[in-house]
């Protein structure tokens, strides 16, 4: 009998759980988590659960460092924007300190953090993983159906791993979405691609039968670190067309 | 404050156990000493929650866990006596609601050897548990 985690599948049942994932670090989940949290909730009530215990970024982009959540009856009480979006991470629990653990403590304290989140009249769940296929991806397969979005960015290094992730996830029978993240950017009207034409990544996504999408390079994005609910660039449009994939 | 989430956890998981086996009359749990849990607060929201539950004639019993810690460094085994004040030191920092009390797993991060300062330290008996479920025989 596992308690914990059967209160962390309980209080996800019925639930649109989303899982950010990707094979390589530092290509923009955390960012597409956290607009995609922000696209949903114009629509559904949508929590972001961040689930890097390492880096916890949510923290980070939505100017939450040093605050720490309120427990309640109904546990940790997600910190609000609007009454439609909402954001919990461990860097709520630990104040922003680091964390340190060893593999089998890392599982067990992501399944706390999923157990004893107040996810009452959400209706959408968005997982910002850490990267690669570690615990977390187990730990989350066991309490939650999730719909996987996996990012990549266009070089050819996350090019050829991202296909690990892909094999994988079809081989569970899942149908993931796949965006390309700082795929372009927009020069004085020009489309340019600095990792180049991005073909093998449409091989790719043909031989999985994966739909793509492929968000651009915004400089100005820096500038929302801290508070990206407020952030309406041309990264947010691609973000808009995630969430019509996911629909399908 | 998280106890009643434990009670809840509880509730769910043995309501599934035991479905079609009878009607269940005590329950014991397992929790982490170094959580620190209020066990009357962890039974009165035991008490609260199984009402119209098939469990609403069962007790919760508490038993406490108490962890040993192995360095993996140095291999020092200690306790959670021989390093109270660094526990000591989180409560205070954090108060009420200290990461310890409520994810006692994340202890390797709060907590080092007190022999080496090492922080690759491997615990025990840190997870929530349902120990035993004692049906009730006459029914
Ligand atoms: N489309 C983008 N345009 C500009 N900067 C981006 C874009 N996507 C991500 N970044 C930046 O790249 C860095 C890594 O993104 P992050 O979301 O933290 O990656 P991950 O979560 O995959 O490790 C961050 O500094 C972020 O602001
Ligand atoms: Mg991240």
């Amino acid at each position: 009998m596992k308690p914990l985690r059967t209160l962390a599948a309980g209080k996800l049942k019925g639930k649109l759980a989303i899982a950010v994932m990707s094979s390589k670090g530092g290509v923009g989940k955390s960012v597409v988590s956290a607009l995609l949290a922000n696209v949903m909730s114009a629509r559904v009530k949508t929590l972001l659960l961040d689930l890097d215990v390492h880096t916890m970024a949510s923290a980070k982009l939505f100017g939450l460092e040093g605050r720490v959540h309120q427990v309640s009856k109904r546990g940790l009480e997600p910190f609000p924007f609007g009454d439609k979006l909402g954001v919990i991470t461990l860097s709520g629990v630990v104040k922003d300190r680091w964390v340190l653990l060893p593999g089998a403590n890392q599982a067990l304290t992501m399944e706390s953090l999923l157990a004893y989140s107040d996810m009452e009249g959400w209706d959408a769940v968005i997982f910002d993983l850490p990267p690669g296929l570690g615990d977390e991806v187990l730990v989350l397969g066991r309490v939650s159906d999730y719909l996987p979005l996996v990012v990549t960015s266009p070089s050819k290094v996350s090019v050829k791993v991202v296909e690990y992730l892909l094999k994988f996830l079809s081989e569970t029978g899942k149908r993931p979405v796949l965006t390309v993240n700082m795929a372009y950017y927009q020069c004085q009207g020009q489309v340019v691609r600095p990792f180049g034409d991005g073909r093998a990544l449409k091989e790719l996504t043909e031989r999985y039968g994966v739909p793509m999408v492929e968000l651009p390079i915004d400089p100005e994005l820096e500038e929302f670190v801290g508070r990206i609910q407020e952030y309406d660039g041309p990264v947010l449009e691609g973000v808009r067309e995630i969430t019509r994939m996911l629909e399908r | 404050m998280h106890e009643w989430s434990i009670a809840d956890a509880v509730i769910r998981t043995v309501e599934q156990w035991a479905e079609g086996r009878g009607r269940v009359k005590r329950i014991v749990i397992g929790v982490p000493s170094i959580s620190f849990l209020d066990t009357d607060i962890l039974t009165q929201a035991f008490d609260e929650l199984k009402v119209g539950t098939s469990l609403r004639d069962a007790n919760l019993q508490v038993k406490i866990k108490e962890q040993t810690f192995t360095c993996q460094l140095c291999g020092r085994r200690f306790t959670l006596k021989d390093v109270e004040d660094q526990v000591g030191e989180v409560r205070s920092e954090f108060g009420e609601e200290y990461p310890l009390h409520l994810i006692p797993t994340l202890s390797p991060s709060f907590i080092k050897c007190p022999s080496c300062g090492s922080r690759d330290v491997m615990v025990d008996n840190q997870d929530v548990t349902v120990e035993e479920v004692i049906m009730d025989e006459t029914s």
